[in-house]
C-alpha cells in the first residue's frame, strides 16, 4: 500500500545509528516537534510509539543490532493537518505485503502465545493514520502519517 | 522508569510502575520485574503512572506474567491511562491479563 500524500515542505531530520541505544534520541526529537507543531498528547504518544516500533524493528531485524548503518527519519508537515515521517534504512527488504495489510491482532489462546516484543507492526497499524512502505535500491522507506490539529501550522 | 513493590494482604504483590515503558524504561525494570515474578503468586501490576507503553514495554509485562502463571499464579493489570490501555487492547494482552480500574475489583480478581 502506498500513501497518496506527499511531503512538500521543509522539515526536520533525525539520523540514528543502527543500535538500540540510539533510540534514546527519538524522545527529545519528538518532544521538540510536539512543541513546534503543537500536537496533542495523543498524537505525540502515537508518533513516539510508531517511531520506536519502526526503528527498533529495523535495528533488531533489519540490521541484527549491528552498528554503523545510518537510519534517517524525516519529518515534515503536509498541508495544515498532516505530519509525515519518512524512515529510510539500508537494511535487506522488509516484507510489507502481509505485515502492513490491515489485520487486527488475533486473540492469543494463552499468554505463552504472545510473542514478547512482536507487536510492533500491529501497533503501528493501529496508531498511525497512514502507513506505507516502498523498497529502495539499497534499503527501505516507511512513511507514517499522522493527522494533527491545524492552528500551529496555519500560524507558522 | 521507577518500580516500587508493596506486599499486600493475601499474599498479593503490588508492583507500581512509574514512567515511560519504552525500550529504555523496559530495560530499567526487566530484572526487577523478573525477580518479583519469580516469587509471587498474585501479582498486581499498577500501571497508573505509566505514561507510555511500547512493544518492548509489553514484553516487560508479558514475560514475568508468563512466569507467574506457569506456576499457577494470577496477574492483573491495574488502572492504565487510556492510551496505554489502547496499546494493551491492540495487542490483545487484555484477553489474557485482565485490566481493572477499581482497586477492590483488581484485588478480588487475584483471590
Amino acid at each position: 500500500m502506498m500513501s497518496e500524500t506527499h511531503v512538500h515542505e521543509t522539515g526536520a531530520r533525525l539520523t540514528l545509528d543502527s543500535q538500540l541505544a540510539d533510540l534514546t534520541l527519538v524522545w527529545p526529537w519528538v518532544d521538540a516537534l510536539a512543541l513546534q507543531y503543537a500536537i496533542s498528547d495523543q498524537t505525540k504518544f502515537a508518533v513516539s510509539l510508531c517511531l520506536e516500533e519502526a526503528l527498533s524493528n529495523i535495528i533488531r531485524h533489519g540490521h541484527s543490532c549491528m552498528p554503523n548503518h545510518p537510519i534517517t527519519v524525516d519529518c515534515a508537515p503536509n498541508g495544515e493537518s498532516w505530519l509525515m515521517f519518512i524512515v529510510e534504512d539500508s537494511a535487506p527488504p522488509f516484507a510489507p505485503s502481509e505485515s502492513l495489510t490491515p489485520n487486527p491482532a488475533a486473540a492469543p489462546a494463552s499468554i505463552e502465545d504472545v510473542t514478547p516484543g512482536g507487536q510492533g507492526i500491529i501497533l503501528m497499524r493501529r496508531f498511525a493514520d497512514t502507513l506505507a512502505w516502498e523498497r529502495l535500491p539499497n534499503g527501505n522507506r516507511l512513511t507514517l502519517g499522522f493527522q494533527i490539529a491545524s492552528p500551529a501550522l496555519a500560524a507558522s | 522508569m521507577q518500580l516500587t513493590i508493596e506486599e499486600l494482604d493475601g499474599g498479593i504483590t503490588r508492583v507500581i510502575l512509574d514512567g515511560r515503558m519504552d525500550i529504555e524504561g523496559a530495560a530499567q525494570v526487566d530484572l526487577k520485574m523478573n525477580v518479583v515474578a519469580g516469587s509471587s503468586q498474585s501479582l498486581l501490576l499498577d500501571l497508573q503512572k505509566v505514561t507510555f507503553l511500547g512493544s518492548m514495554g509489553l514484553r516487560s509485562i508479558v514475560v514475568p506474567s508468563q512466569n507467574v502463571r506457569r506456576r499457577g499464579g494470577k496477574v492483573v493489570l491495574f488502572a492504565p491511562i487510556p492510551l496505554v490501555e489502547e496499546v494493551l487492547k491492540t495487542s490483545n494482552i487484555n484477553t489474557l491479563l485482565p485490566i481493572h480500574h477499581e482497586l477492590d475489583a483488581a484485588l478480588d480478581a487475584l483471590k
